[in-house]
């Protein structure tokens, strides 16, 4: 394991940041770990010195070994530069964990900080950020983030020692010195124009890249229908148009790229060339002996790394802040919701559940069916009782808004129309909160007519979920995910179509089981089968936003001819 | 459950030459430059070994300095000019051979037969449509070229080494064994953790994309906390992986360092002992030296890379193992004559053993509406893929006109039975793209009659640039009860003429779906139907009807006939028409 001890990450408590501007939170990221940074720091100093002294150590032994002939001078020196050697070996070591350790600290923290906050805001954050882009933004933002962590300590580093190297050559020669001194952040800013057309065209690549990708993972996502229906050809010529798009932007990227790499060599050339010019005159006035030549030859080579580390510094730095902005786009997202208005707890006697808006109200331990016209009717009332958007939804005399969210949630639980697998053990994923037994499982499978889903799982409740459940067809996931929802058991349970894509054996089946399953409990289920609404004690018809009729589905058949058309379609 | 294979090592090895043989003038090319660049290169350690010769005999003068100066200059400006011809060719190569895998990728993606497609679903072919190319982007656009740069340094290096002092550049050869042994070492234990920190991360972004995408579903249920002490044992898990890739480099760098310094001194040494005994010059000395601390560079990067090729090998084991899932389907059966479709004694399992279905026959006219119905698990929809060729059955058989099905080429099939399942799929592309998939040739007025057949071209009038309108993910929102009559659309275009339902139109509102029904209608009209049935009605509808029980058809008829038989159909008929007996 590691030369140095480290601290497991995640952090028990990732901070409150400032969220005040991208600057800020880079700057409240770097307090978090200012240990860590300044241990990164001297070690840096130490493995950026150790290779420019390696030179003094060079010219010394030409000068005292070679020149004067002396082999223990010759010997002590070589065994400097070994010495050197190690040093630089085992600080440039310690210096890359502290490197590694402050990129992790940084991302992570930063990644941690989005996990919480999108538990925290939930749909808040689905609304307002693609899914794709909240991804992106950790996979790429909070590494942004963490890359100028990673280079802050080199950066410090190559300061130091190009003062260093300056110091050396101002104490041998005040011209030499000046040359270097100058010389360095001058020829860094000269790359900065290349870096603009860089920058962009690696932008304009990575554009179209994500078009290719995208459209890849969509001939992928619809194979089966491809190679169901046809059309290969028209898709394969498509994403070789794009694909030679792609090729081309690269193509536009190669030139600043190239020109910028080999400016890097051209650059330290220069300083090189006027260092060993400028010296070599000292030699022959005699003020430099030949092996301080070599020295300074060397000096000015190994100040190739100094000024391409102070080029990726800018390029980190700049990254960095782009990335904290995306962070930040995330973390001040506000919850819609909150407890602000909470006055009183989830009271413990028996109270119906109104929602004036449309009339509809829900008597405690009663089975209800909801008929409307069209879901998303459905879906906006199962929002306004589960409190998902602010409504006047009320439990007895209590707006549902006096009342703590999570007591809400935990009391009225809403299946929405395709509810979410999660990926992981199927027995957690049908239980998540880990309070039922295997036994109490099995029952609501049964309930949810899925235990067929189970027995063809090859390793039972153990099994392990692919991610989204998609290796489940859709009316296997839609079972599940009911059986999920019944085990919460909650006082009131909100179906929205929760049988619409299984067959009509199991949805009759799953109609018989629904009411023991719920007895003593409030249920609404959404729902325009015959075979679930001729089970359930009443039938709520809604139309145009409110309540025209309720009743049994046999009544609501005799004597609604709306219902009636609603619910039989076109075959009579 | 991976179903795809993987190329053999021997297989990638033998594709990466075949594919860079095709380059070979544009490779010989860029590593002449590259050789020129380096060469270039090596000229400025032999000028300073020139200066140190001169100041130590006392012939410096000012001319010299000069003379050679102007060298130091020519060398570094011809070193930068061919090192940018070099590197422009490489990228530009690197992006001629990318394009040219992806591309590859692509057309054995789409020649995958469609049972390869159905079983061993997206989920891994997606992940190397997505990981694998982007692992195999770095490689090929980045680690080949640097590497290669890197190895032709080194080479050169070692070559001006020896002409410049042969017997001092023996010394830089005591590096060598060493980094050897602790490089082959280190990737022989590193690798298996790089793999180990890529799972770790594609599982947390997994989290994160699960986290955003189920929203809802993790508020509804109260998973907020779960969800982020997941992710955080994500980051744990990468955390952990980080740490033990660093452990090997933290032992792996200072060896690696510290030899490269050992070499130095060895040279350093060795020169400067032999230039005292007499046996070379100390421009010999000197320059061997700084070429040994030159040498520092691309034998860093040539260590440092092998990483990143491994990556790459694998992702490109991963990418051609798709070209070699082999179509066992042979192409050569003959036409169909006729369009009757004969089911004979057919059995099927999925694993061995366990047969699904249990020797079923049946025979639909040209024109017949036949209704499967029956619970899940049944085998109704195992049935429905054998109609459409889909699958082969294990014994038995199932013909069109007379002609097997596991005999005729997908292409074939196609343009007599489609299956049509809930799935429908809008593809990032124009609506005209959309359809047109199903007839490469249709014209416009083709596109728009289909449209209309499906009751769509009042809305696709509606849309911002009509046929033209981008449609998918990225592009305009329609909604699934008209991306089902796309799908339907699609149908009239490809224009078989027996079609297998499979629940096509679940998972539809109510409303959207008695629109949707009318749109059917349309495309059902004049074709033989195979309806595996959702909603009863649609048995109702048809001439006969199958119950599926078991793996077996249990009863066979029509709808009125299965009624009076008084059976397991009729006891359903009953309970989901329950008004029947009070109502009417």
């Amino acid at each position: 394991m590691p030369l140095l001890p480290y601290k497991e990450l995640p952090y028990d408590d990732p901070g409150t940041p400032d969220l005040r501007s991208p600057a800020r939170y880079l700057f409240w990221v770097g307090r978090q770990q200012k240990w860590t940074i300044l241990a990164g720091v001297f070690f840096g100093v130490t493995w950026m010195l150790s290779q420019a002294l390696l030179w003094t150590s060079v010219g010394a032994a030409v000068d005292h070994g070679l020149q004067d002939h002396s082999v223990r001078s010759l010997v002590s020196w070589s065994l400097c530069v070994l010495g050197l050697g190690v040093i630089q070996g085992v600080s440039g070591a310690i210096r890359h964990q502290y490197a590694v350790t402050n990129w992790l600290r940084a991302t992570f923290r930063s990644i941690q900080l989005v996990g919480r906050q999108l538990s925290r805001v939930t749909t808040a954050a689905a609304d307002a950020i693609p899914s794709g882009d909240i991804v992106g933004t950790v996979a790429m933002d909070a590494m942004r983030v963490g890359g100028a962590f990673d280079v802050i300590p080199r950066f410090i580093g190559a300061v130091v020692s190009w003062l260093v190297v300056s110091g050396i050559l101002l104490s041998t020669s005040v011209k030499l010195g000046l040359v270097v001194l100058i010389g360095v952040p001058a020829l860094a800013s000269l790359t900065r124009p290349l870096m603009k057309p860089l920058h962009e065209r690696q932008r304009a690549q990575r554009e179209v890249a994500g078009q290719l990708a995208a459209l890849g993972s969509d001939t992928v996502a619809g194979l089966r229908i491809l190679r169901g229906v046809g059309g290969e050809d028209v898709f394969f010529a498509n994403y070789t148009d794009i694909s030679r798009k792609v090729e081309k932007a690269g193509v536009a990227v190669s030139k600043p790229q190239s020109a910028l790499e080999s400016g890097q060599i051209l650059l330290p050339a220069i300083l090189t060339a006027v260092v060993t010019y400028l010296g070599a005159h000292e030699v022959m006035n005699g003020s430099l002996a030949p092996g301080q030549l070599v020295a300074f030859f060397g000096y000015a080579t190994f100040l190739t790394t100094p000024l391409r580390t102070v080029i990726e510094f800018v390029i980190a730095g700049t990254r960095a802040i782009v990335g904290a902005r995306k962070v930040l786009a995330i973390l001040t997202i506000e919850p819609p919701l909150t407890d602000a208005g909470v006055v009183s707890l989830w009271p413990t006697h028996a109270s119906n559940l109104h929602d004036p808006q449309t009339g509809v109200t829900l008597a405690r331990g009663t089975l209800y069916g909801l008929v409307t016209e069209t879901i998303s009717e459905a879906s906006e009332l199962a929002d306004r009782l589960g409190r998902f958007v602010a409504s006047e939804v009320s439990l007895g005399e209590i707006p549902l808004s006096h009342l703590p969210l999570d007591e809400i949630r935990r009391n009225i639980v809403v299946s929405e129309i395709e509810p979410r697998l999660f990926s992981g053990e199927l027995r957690r994923e049908l239980d998540p909160h880990n309070v039922r037994t295997d036994a109490e499982i099995r029952s609501a499978l049964s309930t949810a007519s899925a235990l067929d889903v189970l027995d063809a799982a090859e390793a039972g409740l153990d099994t392990v979920i692919e991610e989204r459940g998609r290796s489940f067809s859709g009316g296997q996931r839609q079972r599940l995910t009911l059986a999920r929802a019944l085990l919460l058991d909650p006082e009131f349970l909100i179906l929205v179509e929760p049988t619409s894509a299984v067959d009509t054996h199991t949805e009759g089946r799953i109609a018989r089981e629904l009411r023991d399953a719920r007895a003593g409990r409030t249920t609404l289920v959404a729902t325009s089968s015959p075979l679930l609404l001729e089970k359930v004690d009443e039938v709520i018809l809604v139309r145009d936003g409110h309540v025209v009729a309720t009743g049994s589905h046999e009544q609501l058949l005799l004597t609604n001819p709306g219902y009636r058309q609603l619910i039989l379609r076109g075959d009579e | 459950m991976s179903m795809l294979p993987i190329a053999s090592m021997p297989t990638v090895r033998r594709h990466a030459r075949d594919l860079l043989g095709r380059f070979r003038p544009q490779i010989i090319v860029m590593l002449a430059l590259y050789a020129c660049a380096s060469a270039a290169a090596l000229v400025s350690p032999w000028i300073v070994g020139q200066f140190v010769q001169h100041a130590v005999d006392g012939t410096l003068t000012a001319s010299t300095i000069s003379h050679l100066t102007i060298a130091l200059i020519a060398a570094s400006l011809s070193n930068t000019v061919m090192n940018y011809l070099a590197r422009r060719r490489s990228y530009v190569l690197g992006e001629r051979v990318f394009a040219t895998l992806r591309e590859e990728f692509l057309a054995a993606v789409l020649r995958l037969p469609l049972i390869t497609v159905e079983r061993a679903g997206t989920g891994d072919l997606l992940s190397r449509t997505t990981n694998d190319i982007e692992a195999l982007n770095r490689t090929v656009r980045f680690a080949l070229p640097e590497w290669t740069v890197a190895i032709v340094q080194t080479l050169l290096t070692g070559v001006a080494m020896f002409l410049a002092g042969p017997l001092v550049a023996l010394a830089g050869l005591v590096a060598l064994p060493l980094l050897t042994i602790s490089t082959r070492r280190y990737l022989r234990y590193a690798s298996p953790g790089y793999t180990r920190e890529r799972i770790a991360y594609a599982m947390m972004f997994g989290s994160i994309s699960e986290s955003a995408e189920g929203a809802r579903t993790i508020d509804a249920l109260r998973l907020n906390r779960r969800q982020s002490q997941r992710i955080e044992g994500n980051i744990n898990e990468s955390f952990m992986a980080e740490m033990y890739t660093l452990s090997m480099r933290l032992w792996w760098f200072p060896i690696t360092e510290a030899n490269f310094a050992f070499s130095v001194a060895v040279t350093l040494f060795w020169g400067g002992w032999l230039y005292l005994h007499g046996y070379v010059t100390v421009a010999a000395a000197t320059a061997v030296t700084l070429y040994v601390v030159q040498l520092t560079d691309p034998l860093d990067r040539i260590v440092a890379w092998l990483d990143e090729l491994q990556i790459g090998q694998v992702a490109l084991a991963r990418l051609i193992g798709v070209a070699e899932v082999q179509d066992t389907r042979p192409h050569d059966g003959e036409d169909p004559r006729g369009e009757r479709i004969e089911i004979s004694d057919v059995r099927y399992s999925y694993r061995e053993g366990h047969d699904v279905l249990h020797g079923v026959s049946i025979t639909i006219e040209p024109g017949e509406r036949l209704a499967i119905v029956g619970p899940s698990g049944a085998g109704k929809s195992t049935l429905g893929r054998l109609i459409a060729g889909i699958d082969v059955p294990r014994t038995g058989a199932v013909t069109v006109g007379g002609t097997s099905v596991a005999d005729l080429p997908l292409s074939v099939i196609r343009t007599h039975v489609a299956l049509v399942t809930q799935e429908h799929h809008l593809f990032i592309g124009s609506l005209r793209d959309n359809l047109r998939l199903a007839d490469t040739a249709a014209s416009d007025e083709a596109i728009v009659a289909a449209l209309r057949a499906v009751d769509a071209e009042e809305w696709v009038n509606d849309l911002p640039e009509g046929l033209d309108t981008q449609l998918g993910t990225t592009g305009h929102t329609i909604t699934p009860a008209q991306a089902q009559q796309i799908a339907l659309a699609r149908l009239v275009l490809a224009n078989p003429h027996t079609l297998v339902l499979d629940e096509a139109t679940a998972m539809l509102d109510p409303r959207a779906a008695r629109h949707l029904e009318r749109s059917l209608a349309a495309v059902l009209d004049g074709r033989t139907v195979i309806a595996i049935a959702h909603r009863l009605h649609t048995a109702h509808d048809a001439d006969r009807v199958a119950v599926v029980i078991d793996g077996k058809i249990a009863e066979l008829g029509t709808h009125d006939e299965l009624l009076a038989h008084n059976g397991e159909y009729a006891a359903l008929w009953r309970s989901w028409r329950s008004e029947a007996s009070g109502a009417s």
